[in-house]
């Protein structure tokens, strides 16, 4: 996306405007232009293969320029108190709506799991203490206890619904900061739906999205068993994860990028819109003088505390 | 509308009309767009005025930039379910006021003593109501506790993987009955007897469904699990008492069907209160219903075990 590797950039293709003739240079990563000549926009159109299959799927756009834009504000004013103040008086900027490739991702995932799974019991126990008397007495009292049985077993499930980045330009944390998409708008890729906007090509491998979906997948597992457990309470859960039937579509989705810049000496933080339900997602830039003078300031207090407790005594 | 077009590879579940994906297993239905062989440059024109044509936020679709018309995409479906028939009506209105007097006098001794002679009918409507009937196979694996193998917990986890069938299983998507109504009456229906058009009875009320595909897939799947956890706990898991249990349902070849099914709605008046009953429109052995108890009765029936315990607790502190 913005900061695309500078070899990328480098990688252009020559196209000619069909309405107008002219020829355009085009990065190769960008799946439409518009002409500067004539202001018609064109959809290109290459040979599938495999790090570059042909879109099976677009979410189209809700969310205009405009809402995305005071998004971004509402987002960077409220950021949290620690952030720099230059960052949070920073006026968002360059802003564009990208359709932005990502792959649809699922399988059956079979696990085998093991865990320790905790029982809860109560005893009666005796115990002595001092009455208020000051007279020695023996009295009971119910207490939980926990046995722990190892459970081990087998776990099958689908995974649906995983969206994993595959632009270069936009990290899968960065793209999961605004997720969810509403995969119910899901349309068939048609060309005329990125028509006039910006579209990218899978700029990462095949392979690079299919770990990263693997990575999800198991994430998804873990949470899935941790849900499945039975008992009282569990710990020590190890598990296996085998993934087949596995399937992946590619998937254009609307985001909304924003670069904020506010300081000369850094780079600017990219800020992610999505384009379809106004979610805003990015990294706030933390003040370390606050988070210190807030440290020291907690020091204090906490140091006043305990001499005022200290001189008392 | 909701006519199967194709079978899911992966799971062999049915897509229908306007699924672009299978909603059990994520498997994508096939397109029919062909690729591009080479590299090419296209501008999408308007078919009415010849402008370039692009993707508008005002209309959520490609359209076209100089005459406002939109370009016809092929969008995701999720269309109301409709039913795709109806159980016809056996039981006729004098059938049906017949299992009513029947089902009164049959509560017991708790019951008003004149509760079969004075109940007044107020009202009496033949109503088809809504549900999803559905078959499937599934891979279930599960996890509980259970009393078996326990130790000083009343308590041991067991875990486990089985095969499960469903044939026929009625899911409720009615709004007029309650769960309740749905299960007692229920098992009168025979599926077997599918009609295109309401058959049986005049002026009865037809509910629709009123929820989406997608949410009506999400019901039916929540219902399969429930049942799914149910017999589990029947057939799979050691010992007599359960708790905590969990499944994972893997589903195939999932294929649920639309039915609108026969049932009288009853209200009687019974010493000015208003009370409800249903019936099975096909089978009157299948009846379910509120009646009032008879306070007296009841009352007499708490005065006299007091009594009697007085009485034995009096025998044991004189002997
Ligand atoms: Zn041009
Ligand atoms: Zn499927
Ligand atoms: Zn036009």
């Amino acid at each position: 996306m913005t900061d695309a590797p500078s070899e990328q950039v480098a990688d252009q293709v020559e196209i000619s405007c069909q309405a107008c003739g002219s020829t355009l240079l085009l990065d190769s990563h960008l799946r439409t232009t518009v002409c500067p000549y004539c202001a018609s926009p064109s959809v290109i159109e290459r040979p599938p293969s495999p790090n570059r299959p042909a879109p099976s799927f677009v979410v189209g756009f809700v969310v205009d320029h405009d809402r995305a834009a005071a998004a971004v504000r509402d987002w960077i004013s409220s950021a949290s108190i620690f952030a720099r103040s230059d960052f949070k008086q920073a006026a968002p900027e360059v802003t564009r709506g990208v359709y932005l490739p990502a792959y649809l991702y699922g399988a059956v995932a079979n696990s085998s799991y093991s865990a320790r799974i905790g029982e809860d019991y109560t005893e009666t126990e005796t115990y002595t203490t001092t009455d208020s008397k000051g007279n020695t007495v023996t009295r009971t009292r119910t207490v939980t206890k926990t046995e722990y049985r190892s459970l081990n077993g087998e776990h099958s499930t689908y995974i649906v619904d995983v969206v994993v980045t595959a632009s270069a330009g936009v990290t899968n944390d960065a793209l999961e900061a605004v997720e969810p998409f509403d995969l119910r708008a899901l349309r068939r890729y048609e060309p005329s739906f990125i028509s006039g906007w910006l579209a990218e090509d899978p700029s990462r491998s095949k392979d690079d999205c299919f770990q990263l979906s693997h990575d999800e997948s198991v994430a998804k597992v873990e949470q899935l068993l941790h849900e499945f457990m039975p008992g009282d309470s569990h710990t020590s859960l190890q598990f296996q994860t085998n993934l087949s039937n596995e399937v992946i579509d590619l998937v254009l989705l609307p985001v909304w990028s924003f670069a904020v810049r506010y300081a000369e000496d850094r780079p600017p933080v990219q800020i992610l819109v999505n384009g379809q339900t106004g979610r805003v997602g990015g990294k706030v830039p933390i003040s370390t003088i606050k988070v210190t003078i807030a440290v020291l300031t907690g020091l204090i207090v906490v140091g006043g505390f305990a001499l005022a407790i200290a001189s008392q005594n | 509308m909701t006519t199967a077009i194709e079978i899911c590879e992966r799971c062999e579940s049915p897509l229908e009309t306007g699924d672009l994906r299978c909603s059990i297993c994520g498997q994508v239905s096939p397109a029919d767009r062909p690729h591009a062989e080479k590299l090419t440059v296209q501008i999408l024109r308007c078919r009415g005025c010849g402008a370039a044509t692009a993707y508008d936020i005002k209309h959520q679709a490609p359209s076209c930039t100089f005459c406002d018309s939109v370009v016809e995409v092929e969008t995701l479906e999720d269309p109301l379910e409709q039913s795709e028939g109806y159980l016809p009506f056996t039981i006729g209105q004098d059938e049906a006021r017949k299992a009513m007097r029947h089902w009164l006098s049959s509560l017991g001794w708790f019951r008003p003593s004149d509760l079969t002679t004075s109940a007044r009918l107020e009202q009496l409507k033949p109503l088809w109501w809504v549900g999803w009937v559905f078959d499937a196979e599934s891979f279930v694996s599960w996890a509980a506790d259970s009393n078996a193998g326990s130790r000083r917990s009343a308590w041991a986890p067991h875990s486990g993987q089985v095969e499960m069938t469903f044939d026929d299983i009625l899911v409720s998507a009615s709004r007029g009955l309650s769960d309740a109504e749905v299960s007692a009456i229920s098992p009168g229906c025979d599926l077997a007897t599918i009609r295109k058009e309401p058959e049986g009875a005049q002026n009865a009320t037809i509910e629709q469904f009123d929820l989406q595909r997608s949410q009506a897939r999400q019901q039916v799947i929540e219902a399969i699990q429930v049942i799914a956890a149910q017999r589990v706990e029947q057939s799979e898991i050691p010992g007599t008492s359960f708790r905590k249990t969990s499944v994972s349902v893997v589903l195939r070849k999932l294929i649920t069907r639309r039915f609108s099914l026969p049932a009288w709605i009853l209200a009687y008046r019974y010493k000015g209160r208003l009370y409800r009953m249903v019936i099975c429109g096909q089978n009157a052995s299948y009846v379910t219903g509120s009646a009032p108890y008879s306070i007296i009765k009841i009352i007499f029936v708490a005065v006299s075990v007091v009594a009697a315990m007085l009485a034995i607790f009096a025998a044991v502190a004189a002997s």
